[in-house]
């Protein structure tokens, strides 16, 4: 069992009176896919606001691949080689799709050339292009990003995720507001890009999660409700209580989970 | 050498409270808005220009109590229609909007009023020995009429619906709107109500300083600074900032130039945005 | 007529006029408007100071007239107080605007841009009021005179900015110089970074960008455009005066830039030349020319929000689709 390619130790976060994300130890083995699921309050994006250098901690530790992390600046985090999607996709709406992916690219190095031309880098065009054909958006390369339907964006998202070489990448509920069509897509995408980089995803879609889903987290209120594999969440009772619920639910789980 | 500190002290005191005025109308209109509003100084301004106009018109100086607020207000509410609106206040376009305003403001002013700075006359002529000094009677009932406006205003931001539609639309937009307030209605009258707030300030100012069409580029720095260091949103932080300041400034006039009392105000709000940018009046939250 | 073609031949026909202004324009008008187009040379470049910021970074800077204000005094002392001649003084003008970029700029990048815009205005009102209470360093308001040094000795000759021609050209090199450097940023991987930083801050800082850095580089570049502009408007006037430090100034930057199109690289210019040419046209006949320019900034931002340049560039986008969808057609009609 090699290193856990994300380890926390204690997380909490607090706004005010309220516990965001209350003393949570996890622990994420490299090499399988990750799913963080719960109910919305639960402290899902709070924890990847934490792990990702968006907010600091109140208290605990963030460790990555054996190194602390806690309380490191975004950029920082990014350049360490986490990546991260939003849940309200964002990308850079004035830039094109392909301009969107050079950036990305770009942003790897520390230093910006002030004065070389930008299209004289080939090695991040070719990434570029290569990219886009691997997220399918090449027809649309030269549209600025803002003018892109929510499914080539949240697309586009993951294109710019991907073009960085992430060593883990955070999912942010990526299928949200996609097509059941766009949504195939962006599965096998993901479970292509598994094979080489570590994945920790937050999703609502129980679909997509039993699909592809190698660990569940359940989270509920900030903390671990229940933790295991699709088939020991899908049988847990406390899941179904607090999470699931009905029994449309638990067949539709039960089917999922041993599909 | 003390009764010029005293005087200049009590002279920042009573300004104090007529800038809180103008600066209750920034706040408003910054709180609210979210615009950067660079010609309120001119509003303060047009209302020195209409009390001095309805003086010369009727020979009655309290006149302009009324017609200052009365006529800023609806100036405002047209503003914000014509204006404002279309740009949906977006960011840098509305400073844009306001700088232009400023100099429509400053220039229709010269045009009709003139070039010229004149003092009004204060309708209410005389000193009263106050702590050993001799103070103008109409500084001392300016700085009344002050604190009975600032009253007036809170109270109407308690008791009225239109306080209540401006104080809720600011706290949760969404939610007032969903609520059923109408929301671009409250805007109008937001901006009316600031432009009305600094006419009046500027109607009871007029005989303390000089009516003239520049008067309102001193004037906006200090709002500015109140508005800052009282906190963003907060309203009665800002009345006390504002008065704070300009008694700060008073007292270091006694002792130094007026530049280098205006210097200090200036370093004393970059502090504040820089280490505590929501102001330094906490507590007093909306 | 496609679009490049139309835009390099715009680009020519400006180019060809510019070059030709000391000959042409006193034939077809005064002499008095070649020195007006040095002045608009000038002036764009403080605007392009505050375009730079406000249309690739996204940070509205209300201030710039600080650093105008550090390059025209860093000229007007460094000749009069400290005997330095001709290129010391210069490059005295551009390294304490530069400097004073970066030192305030170390502080007010931090700020989200609400703060920003107003720290901009607090400290160049700072500044402007130490000027005017330093009055017999600075002169004040009222401002300092000064000789101008020649330029260039050529073992008996000597071209000095008191030659309009030689000015005008001297001004138009350094001006073509600095559009150059900014055009070379803008297309470089720091300028797409700073579109980015402009576009989504957020997403910026996690793609790994470093936003605070970014936008200090970004904010020193602009005091070194602002810097030029003072230094040349010193050796231009042979004067310096504290009102030009005023908060005002730095507004009317950022109209002109707004007008002009914000965002583009030769927005600026185009609305620097409206409102300076207005105003030299207008205040001969009627001094309240404020009013017009008031007006006109109200009516950009209502009906034409991209500026000038953005409308044409919108007409262009359109000739060029049109042209596509021409050549599209065509290819559909030549296969068999």
């Amino acid at each position: 069992m090699s290193e856990p390619v994300l380890r926390t130790e204690g997380l909490t976060k607090r706004f005010g009176g309220l516990i965001a994300v209350d003393n949570l130890s996890i622990s994420l083995a490299s090499r399988r896919i990750h799913a963080i699921v719960g109910p919305n309050g639960a402290g899902k994006t709070t924890f990847f606001n934490l792990l990702s250098g968006l907010l600091r901690p109140d208290s605990g530790r963030v460790l990555f691949r054996g190194q602390d992390i806690t309380g490191r600046r975004p950029h920082e985090i990014s350049r360490l080689g986490i990546k991260r999607t939003l849940q309200v996709k964002s990308v850079f709406p004035q830039l094109s799709v392909a301009e969107n992916l050079w950036i990305t690219r770009q942003a790897r190095s520390r230093f910006l050339h002030p004065f070389r031309s930008a299209a004289s880098d080939l090695e991040a065009k070719s990434q570029v292009e290569r990219t886009l054909d691997q997220i399918g958006l090449a027809g649309l390369a030269a549209r600025p990003a803002g003018t892109l339907s929510y499914g080539d964006v949240a697309m586009l998202e993951i294109g710019m995720a991907v073009i960085s070489e992430p060593s883990l990448l955070l999912l942010d509920e990526p299928t949200c507001g996609m097509s059941p069509a766009e949504t195939n897509r962006a599965v096998a995408k993901i479970r292509d890009l598994a094979q080489t980089i570590d994945i920790v995803i937050i999703e609502h879609d129980m679909d997509v999660v039993f699909g592809i889903a190698d660990d569940i987290t359940v989270l509920a209120q900030g903390a671990i409700l229940a933790s295991g594999s699709p088939a020991e969440i899908a049988d847990d009772e406390r899941v179904r209580e607090a999470y699931l619920g009905r029994p449309e639910d638990e067949d539709f789980v039960e089917e999922a989970a041993h599909a | 050498m003390r009764d010029t500190v005293l005087l200049l002290a009590m002279n920042g005191l009573i300004w104090g409270l007529i800038i809180a005025l103008i600066a209750l109308g920034l706040s408003v209109i910054f709180g609210l808005l979210d615009i950067i509003n660079i010609a309120h100084g001119d509003f303060f301004m047009v209302g020195t220009v209409l009390a001095w106009f309805s003086l010369s018109a009727t020979g009655n100086f309290w006149v302009g109590f009324i017609v200052a607020p009365v006529i800023g207000f609806f100036i405002g509410a047209v503003i914000q229609r014509l204006v404002i609106q279309p740009i949906h206040g977006a960011a840098a376009l509305s400073i844009v909007a306001t700088f232009g305003l400023s100099l429509i403001l400053q220039e229709t002013v010269r045009i009709t009023f003139g070039a010229t700075p004149r003092r009004m006359l204060a309708p209410i002529q005389g000193t009263i020995p106050l702590f050993g000094v001799d103070y103008e009677i109409y500084r001392l009932f300016a700085a009344l009429i002050a604190l009975l406006a600032l009253a007036g205003f809170f109270l109407f931001l308690q008791h009225t619906k239109l306080g209540v539609w401006m104080r809720a639309v600011r706290h949760d937009r969404e939610t007032a709107v969903a609520m059923g307030i109408p929301a671009q209605r409250v805007y109008v009258l937001t901006f009316g109500t600031g432009f009305a707030l600094a006419a009046f300030g500027g109607a009871v100012a007029a005989p303390i300083t000089t009516v003239d069409f520049r008067g309102g580029v001193d004037v906006l720095p200090f709002c500015f600074m109140a508005v800052i260091i009282g906190g963003l949103g907060n309203l009665p932080g800002t009345v006390a900032a504002a008065v704070l300041l300009s008694f700060l400034e008073g007292l270091i006039q006694s002792v130094a130039d007026p530049t280098v009392a205006r210097i200090s105000s200036l370093v004393l709000m970059s502090a504040v945005l820089l280490l505590r940018p929501q102001g330094l009046f906490q507590g007093f939250t909306k | 007529m496609t679009r490049r073609s139309i835009e390099i031949g715009v680009a020519v026909a400006f180019s060809a006029f510019l070059i030709a202004v000391p000959w042409l324009v006193p034939a077809l008008t005064d002499t008095f408007w070649v020195s007006v187009i040095t002045e608009i040379l000038i002036w764009s470049l403080f605007a392009a100071s505050a375009n730079l910021l406000l249309g690739y970074v996204g940070l509205l800077s209300f201030g710039q007239a600080l650093y105008f204000g550090f390059g025209m005094y860093g000229v007007a002392l460094g000749i009069d107080n400290l005997g330095l001649s001709f290129w010391p003084a210069f490059g005295l003008g551009i390294i304490s605007a530069m400097a004073m970029a970066l030192v305030s700029g170390v502080f007010a990048v931090r700020l989200s841009w609400h703060y920003f815009a107003i720290i901009t205005v607090v400290f160049s009102l700072i500044f402007y009021f130490l000027a005017v209470s330093m009055k017999p360093l600075t002169g004040g308001d009222d401002g300092v005179n000064f000789s101008l040094p020649p330029v260039f000795h050529f073992g008996r000759t000597v071209w000095s900015l008191t030659d309009p021609t030689f000015q005008y050209f001297f001004v138009l090199a350094v001006v073509s110089v600095c559009y150059f450097l900014m055009y070379r940023v803008i297309k470089s991987p720091l300028g797409k970074g700073f579109v980015a930083i402009r576009d989504n801050d957020l997403r910026a800082s996690l793609i790994g960008l470093n936003v605070y850095v970014l936008r200090l580089i970004a904010f020193v570049m602009a005091g070194f455009l602002a810097g030029v502009s003072g230094a040349l408007f010193a050796f231009f006037g042979r004067y310096a005066s504290a009102s030009y430090m005023f908060y005002q100034v730095s507004g009317e930057a950022v109209v002109w830039t707004i007008v002009g199109g914000a965002g583009t690289m030769f927005g600026p210019l185009v609305g620097t030349t409206l409102f300076i040419v207005i105003r030299e046209i207008v205040s001969s006949h009627w001094e309240h020319h404020s009013l017009i320019v008031g007006l006109l900034a109200i009516l950009a931002v209502i009906f034409a929000p991209k500026g000038i340049v953005g409308l044409w560039n919108g007409w262009m986008t359109r000739l060029d689709e049109r042209d596509a969808a021409a050549s599209a057609q065509l290819k559909l009609q030549a296969e068999p």
